[in-house]
């Protein structure tokens, strides 16, 4: 059997930046890292760019690490292979193909996978998901021959790849169960002016909405939706979030909720066992309650920050979990906690009028806890430091809703 | 290619130069994430150098590498790029 100090299951970039940070502070300690996936570690994240798919960006670019970084830092990379079974007693993981590893530190950070289209005959040619590289590229092959497209859902991919259906010259109908953009994470005000931009774009967008009925023999041919509208398209992008599979985790008596349950050292409740990225429902200390994030930068930072705790570091994971998007013309942001409650108070930088909308979001302890920025993204670190340093607004209102005000003086 | 050149010449240090590639730099900001000091987004939503000095080479680098686009490109004092490798 083969032992490891360290098991990482997942090779994205929680999993490969925990493995990076292992390795810089242990030299020798063993470590591998199993992949559901048949590619090396590369970048989740440009997948959901127009540059990338149009070509801009050459393909390349999407590795992040070489095989000669693999090998170089002795990591054994286990590829196409999927974590079935866990035994925190024996302390062993089993794969599908059958082989049992041993360990003496695991990390589950497995991320997640797009959540599937809930109807009959979901799985027709032309239904697409966006979440690893096998499916942008069957995307990328669908897109190429495909004339009218739907997209399914209010978020970052229909967001950023209703653009590049665009660029491309595909008829392109958005359909959201939501009242408007980015509900409820984003205000009407800021919805409203993403879909002022998705609409100026050429994006037909279809508010309240939910799909029905897919049509078609074995190629998708259309929609019908809820109201019993058909829409006629050849391809349909479906983003509706993300779905973990844990039993394997579950069966072995690791605390699930949603995602992996975890303090704020990333610690699950059995020892040895660690968990980050997109699967950790971890203690978040900026928020104060245990949450679930799947972006990037927290991904990494998680990595890095559970590496250091399986080290014995004992390091809190405190972070103000940000995310961006690009497209139509416009910069998004959000950064910390941005569900309001009817006691919160919103500070707003320049408005949509002039296309440039930031919005701070107040606790009703006088502290920042949140914003959403709308073409402002150039005030996000200062606010993330604010959020971060529970800073109180006080008697700072006026001058935080004031552009033309340097926001740096505020941070101490 | 349009691109950003910054100068560092921190004591100690063997990265003598920073420079983004605006065309690839998104805005994911994982940089600032890393290193605050060093980065911040513009109005253009890019990443620009505000303190090229700020941080010790082993951070710079992290914040080169955490990069999900590899649009920071760091040199040496020879003017060798090193990263990306």
């Amino acid at each position: 059997m083969e032992e490891y100090k360290y098991l990482i299951i997942g090779g994205g970039v929680a999993g490969t930046t925990a493995t990076e940070t292992l390795r810089q502070n242990d030299k020798d300690g063993s470590i591998a890292i199993v992949s559901d996936e048949p590619y090396i570690f590369y970048s989740r994240i440009m997948l959901s760019k127009p540059n990338f798919f149009l070509g801009k960006i050459p393909f390349d670019n999407i590795w992040l690490r070489k095989k000669e970084w693999y090998e170089q830092n002795k990591i054994i990379f286990l590829s196409r292979e999927i974590a079935v079974k866990l035994n925190s007693q024996a302390k062993t993981v089993e794969l599908k193909s059958g082989k049992i590893l041993k360990y003496q530190k695991l990390l589950i950070a497995t991320g997640g996978e797009a959540k599937t289209w809930n109807l009959p005959e979901g799985d027709k040619k032309g239904v697409c998901y966006l979440r690893d590289l096998n499916q942008a590229k069957e995307l990328i092959g669908n897109v190429e021959t495909a004339k009218k497209a739907v997209v399914i859902g209010s978020g970052f991919v229909s967001f950023e790849m209703g653009e590049m259906m665009r660029l491309v010259g595909l008829e392109v109908t958005l359909i959201m169960r939501e009242p408007y953009y980015w509900y409820p994470l984003l205000d009407e005000e800021s919805g409203k002016m993403v879909e002022d931009a998705m609409e100026n774009g050429g994006v037909k967008i279809l508010r309240n909405s939910e799909v029905a009925e897919i049509k078609g023999d074995q190629k998708i041919e259309g929609v019908i939706l809820k109201n019993g509208e058909k829409i006629n398209c050849d391809l349909a992008l479906v983003g509706i979030g993300l779905v973990c599979n844990l039993d394997w985790v579950k069966n072995a008596g690791v605390e699930i909720k949603c995602g992996i349950l975890a303090n704020e050292y990333l610690e699950t409740n059995i020892p040895d066992i660690y968990t980050a990225g997109d699967v950790a429902e971890f203690n978040d200390l900026v928020l104060g309650e245990k949450i679930q994030l799947g972006n990037w930068v927290n991904a990494q930072m998680q990595g890095r920050t559970v590496a250091l705790n399986m080290l014995g570091k004992h390091q809190p994971f405190k972070f103000v979990s940000f995310y961006t998007a690009q497209g139509f013309g416009l910069n998004i942001a959000m950064s910390g906690d941005v569900r309001i409650k009817p006691e919160y108070k919103i500070i707003k930088r320049d408005s949509p009028e002039i296309n440039s909308f930031a919005r701070i979001i107040v606790d009703g302890n006088d502290e920042i806890i949140g914003a959403t920025f709308i073409n402002r993204t150039q005030d996000m670190s200062v606010i993330n430091k604010l959020i971060e340093t529970n800073f109180k607004i006080s008697d700072h209102e006026s001058e935080l809703a004031d552009i033309n005000f340097d926001l740096k003086t505020l941070i101490k | 290619m349009a691109t950003k050149e910054y100068l560092r010449n921190k004591e100690g240090s063997n990265i003598s130069k920073i420079v983004v590639d605006r065309d690839l730099c998104i805005g994911a900001a994982s940089c600032i994430a890393v290193s605050g000091e060093t980065w911040e987004l513009d109005n253009e939503n890019k990443a620009v150098v505000t303190h090229a000095n700020a941080v010790d080479d082993a951070t710079l680098l992290m914040s080169a590498e955490s990069c999900p686009t590899k649009a920071i490109i760091l040199f040496d004092k020879e003017n060798k790029q090193i990263f990306p490798k």
